[in-house]
């Protein structure tokens, strides 16, 4: 049989690994307040109490307190390592690294469609492909929305917009060709090759960087690899090697940073995606 | 299938984010003393005997950390005191701040009860 102590420990640590993922200051709170409460309603319960055994009254209590992943749930604010918990970050990170494939395919699209339509616009078949190409961005546009919604959680439009149907076929054409949303539409697609460009880069780079720090340790002890500058195979210069535990560790510091800034374009663009794509 | 028992759990943890906070707000700017939390969790009733009686909306381990983000936001004082057994209690009270901010939110309250009632109707009343 556990005495009450024990069974408050054992509460206490329960608590402590549910919370892991919070900071040391949020787990030192929480632990401080669970710790108060139930002594004090442990106090209370056997002066005032039914004559109830201690670690009877101790277990009612911690019961009405709350199992120890409800109450880690009600702390739960994520701290610097909790970003690998959170969706946001990953999608954001997801949504970095394929912009370039999209960025180009829009890139493409956009400038090919406007082009031809330019080019055949004398012929009369010119109207049937402008027509066409427009409401390509719009579908495009639209279903960049989706994809923006689904990793980086900004609220996007889940219909196509269409024109109001009760007007007549020459308004319909005329809101599409001066319409804003189209010509937004148009804009959000060429940016994204620059945009996509740049998010690609900066997080293969991070990335690589951030795995080399930490493979540094291994490279070094088990492979015998410097970690340095080389010039046809020459090292030039060479961590030494007692250091490098100390670099993977700002490898890790490094990846942890790159997850939030992850997490933080990801919320930019999913604005700057509905600034552009959705029109009211 | 749905599970009903999962969507009530949800609904009451929806529901309780901000009643909790009025809640212990409007306990604490009524108290004639500070309290410490344990205390607070007794005068609301929360997580009361037999388990979860219905019309209990949290656990007492779920008060302390409203309490503090209320203490954040300068709506609550706190300071700590030695007890006789066990670790130094935290003592709040509610602040000028808070006693100010507790009207407006009475208010909001009355209104998302007009709101809620009117929308129940009479049947499901």
């Amino acid at each position: 049989m556990k005495t009450a102590d024990e069974l408050i420990q054992s509460y206490l640590s329960d608590l402590k690994s549910a919370l892991k993922s919070a900071d040391r200051a949020t787990v030192q709170d929480a632990l401080a307040d669970a710790e108060e409460h139930l002594r004090s309603a442990l106090e209370t319960e056997l002066n005032e109490g039914e004559g109830r055994a201690e670690n009877e009254a101790i277990q009612a209590i911690i019961q009405k307190y709350g199992e120890p992943e409800e109450i880690a749930g009600a702390y739960a604010y994520p701290g610097f390592f909790g970003v690998y918990a959170d969706p946001r970050a990953w999608g954001g990170l997801v949504y970095m690294l394929i912009s370039i494939v999209t960025g180009t395919i829009y890139f493409s699209w956009a400038v090919t469609g406007l082009s031809t339509s330019l080019g055949v616009m004398i012929l009369i078949i010119g109207i049937p492909v402008t027509i066409l190409f427009l409401l390509s961005f719009r579908g495009i546009a639209f279903l960049e929305g989706r994809l923006v919604e689904a990793l980086l959680g900004e609220r996007m439009p889940r219909r196509a917009s269409f024109t109001d149907s009760s007007l007549p076929w020459k308004e319909r054409l005329k809101i599409l060709l001066t319409g804003k949303a189209t010509w937004l539409s148009w804009i959000y697609l060429i940016l994204m090759l620059p945009i996509g460009i740049i998010y690609f880069t900066v997080m293969v780079t991070l990335i690589s960087l951030a795995l080399a720090c930490i493979a540094s340790p291994v490279a070094a002890y088990v492979f015998h690899l410097p970690f340095g500058s080389f010039s046809n195979g020459q090292v030039i210069w060479a961590l030494p090697k007692y250091l490098t535990p100390l670099l993977a560790a700002a490898g890790v510091a490094l990846a942890t940073a790159t997850m939030h800034l992850a997490r933080w374009v990801g919320r930019i663009h999913g604005k700057f995606a509905k600034a552009l794509l959705v029109s009211d | 299938m749905i599970d009903i028992q999962e969507s009530h759990k949800k609904f009451r943890k929806e529901l309780s984010a901000g009643t909790v906070s009025l809640a212990l707000l409007a306990i604490l700017a009524q108290a004639e003393e500070p309290l410490y939390g344990y205390q607070i969790g007794k005068q609301i009733g929360a997580g009361d005997d037999q388990g979860d009686p219905p019309g209990v909306l949290v656990k007492q381990g779920a008060i302390y950390p409203v309490l503090r983000s209320l203490e954040s936001q300068g709506l609550l004082s706190s300071r700590r005191e030695m007890s006789d057994s066990g670790p130094p209690r935290k003592f709040y009270q509610a602040t000028p701040a808070g006693k100010e901010a507790l009207q407006g939110w009475v208010q909001i309250w009355n209104e998302t009860k007009t709101f809620v009632d009117n929308a129940l109707g009479g049947e499901y009343q």
